[in-house]
């Protein structure tokens, strides 16, 4: 079979000199294929299927009725691909019915009147392949049009991260934290079974939402915000704050309420900090009353801060963050979600420079 | 087709420029048709069905052969052929047998003459 342009013309007749009459008819601008029975007419159909763009069929040949061949062709589902044209003298209602039924383009009756052939099938030729090339126009629009939401996708994503990450460098940490977030909620959910029931396109939303999850920092004061030793109850109080004020700060765009992604970014900047044993704040949500994705921002977030150098600690090595994380040292976690967060640790050490 | 064949074909019952224009002018494939008849076996096929009273066979043949004399523009026989399927559909075998009287002459014309004409 070749690629290319779809320029044969099938004739299944069993009479030599109607094959040649109907042949010489369109030789000029199409290549003929002819057989001489029904179970060579689909034998060479099938063989050529690409470059048939119609089928000139005759119902008395031997072998197998014209009809047995339409039906099977029918059957295969090429009738979309071209059109089939019955040439013959029977004309009983039934044979007709039968014909039309299927999808047969076309009766000619025989005797046949060559530029009558002539006109009816080019005609319907013609108007299958215009069909195609509009089909494959549509195509292509909708790749073009799927690249341009891509890049729309790209850009709502670079916009968060630089919110965010203009937001963290308050903070003086590196904006490589917002990242880390983001990618360490994404692997979780993606590869473990913490995102089973969300779907690829939920995943994302979650993803760059998790990256706003401190924008409520904003509010905080430097002299917080940056103490490089412990905090007051004070100011502990205060710095608690952030979490409530981030989701208020969400809420309070209107632009960034219509994101599809604003539910989760609301939830997880709220209650990143609430605990599976319900000693969280600001609203003490307890166990699975926290919901999962925000669960997964929260361990994210305690792990990212325990392996990496912040204004108030030193990194601590990856040993040492599974040792207190597990043993409850530093947050309350659903069980299940530590099972998966364990098992894929390995993984997230990866997206830390060396030194860990 | 030079003058002398035309006549001929046309003696037989051939209607030449019927045929010609049935070929969108191309007078080579014309006569590649004719040839094409001789080597048509639907003849002795309907002789022998009529024969052996194989109404099936004797029917499909003569429908075929309506078919042929109709391309090749055999007018005549065409008409012979017509009436004969006719009358076996309707079930008239005596009369549609006795066809052959006028058929088989024609016949044997036509393609004496193909044969005579074209090498």
């Amino acid at each position: 079979m070749g690629i290319g342009k779809a320029d044969s013309i099938l004739i299944i007749d069993d009479d030599p000199i109607v094959r040649k009459l109907l042949g010489n008819i369109f030789s000029a601008k199409y290549r003929i294929v002819e057989a001489a029975d029904g179970p060579e007419g689909l034998y060479k159909l099938l063989d050529h299927t690409d470059e048939i763009c119609a089928v000139l069929l005759d119902v008395i040949i031997p072998g197998m009725s014209g009809i047995e061949v339409l039906r099977k062709i029918h059957a295969k589902g090429l009738l979309e691909l071209f059109p089939v044209f019955l040439i013959t003298s029977e004309f009983t209602d039934e044979v007709l019915q039968e014909a039309y039924t299927l999808g047969v383009m076309d009766v000619i009756a025989k005797p046949f009147l060559p530029y009558m052939v002539e006109k009816r099938v080019s005609s319907v030729i013609e108007l299958f392949s215009a069909r195609s090339k509009l089909a494959s126009t549509v195509t292509n629009q909708e790749t073009k049009i799927k690249l341009q939401e891509e890049k729309i996708a790209d850009l709502s994503l670079g916009m968060i991260e630089s919110l965010a990450t203009v937001i963290e460098f308050r903070s003086v940490e590196s904006g490589e934290h917002v990242r880390r977030i983001y990618n360490i909620t994404k692997y979780l959910l993606e590869k473990t079974d913490v995102g089973a029931g969300f779907t690829k396109e939920q995943i994302d939303l979650i993803a760059l939402a998790s990256m706003m999850h401190d924008v409520g920092k904003i509010s905080i004061p430097d002299a917080i915000l940056n103490k490089p030793g412990r905090l007051t109850p004070e100011e502990y109080e205060i710095m608690k704050t952030h979490s409530a004020k981030g989701a208020e700060f969400l809420s309070a765009i209107p632009s960034f309420r219509a994101l599809d992604s604003f539910q989760y970014a609301y939830d997880i900047a709220r209650h990143h900090h609430e605990r599976w044993d319900g000693k969280g704040y600001p609203d003490g949500l307890k166990g699975d009353a926290i919901p999962i994705y925000t669960q997964v921002v929260a361990i994210a977030d305690v792990y990212d801060a325990l392996l990496s150098r912040r204004v108030y600690k030193d990194p601590i090595n990856a040993a040492q963050v599974l040792e207190m994380l597990s043993s409850g040292e530093c947050g309350a976690f659903n069980p299940l979600l530590m099972d998966s967060f364990f098992s894929v640790e390995r993984e997230l050490r990866k997206f830390y420079k060396p030194a860990n | 087709m030079n003058d002398a064949t035309k006549q001929n074909l046309e003696s037989a019952g051939i209607n030449t420029e019927g045929l010609v224009a049935r070929c969108v002018g191309n007078e080579a494939l014309s006569l590649k048709l004719l040839k094409l008849f001789l080597q048509d076996e639907n003849y002795p096929l309907l002789v022998e069905s009529l024969k052996n009273g194989d109404r099936d066979a004797a029917l499909r043949a003569s429908h075929t052969l309506k078919g042929m004399t109709g391309n090749i523009s055999a007018e005549r026989l065409f008409a012979l052929f017509s009436e004969q399927v006719a009358r076996m559909r309707a079930g008239d075998w005596e009369s549609a047998a006795s066809m052959m009287a006028e058929i088989s002459p024609a016949y044997e014309t036509l393609v004496g003459a193909i044969s005579g004409n074209l090498a």
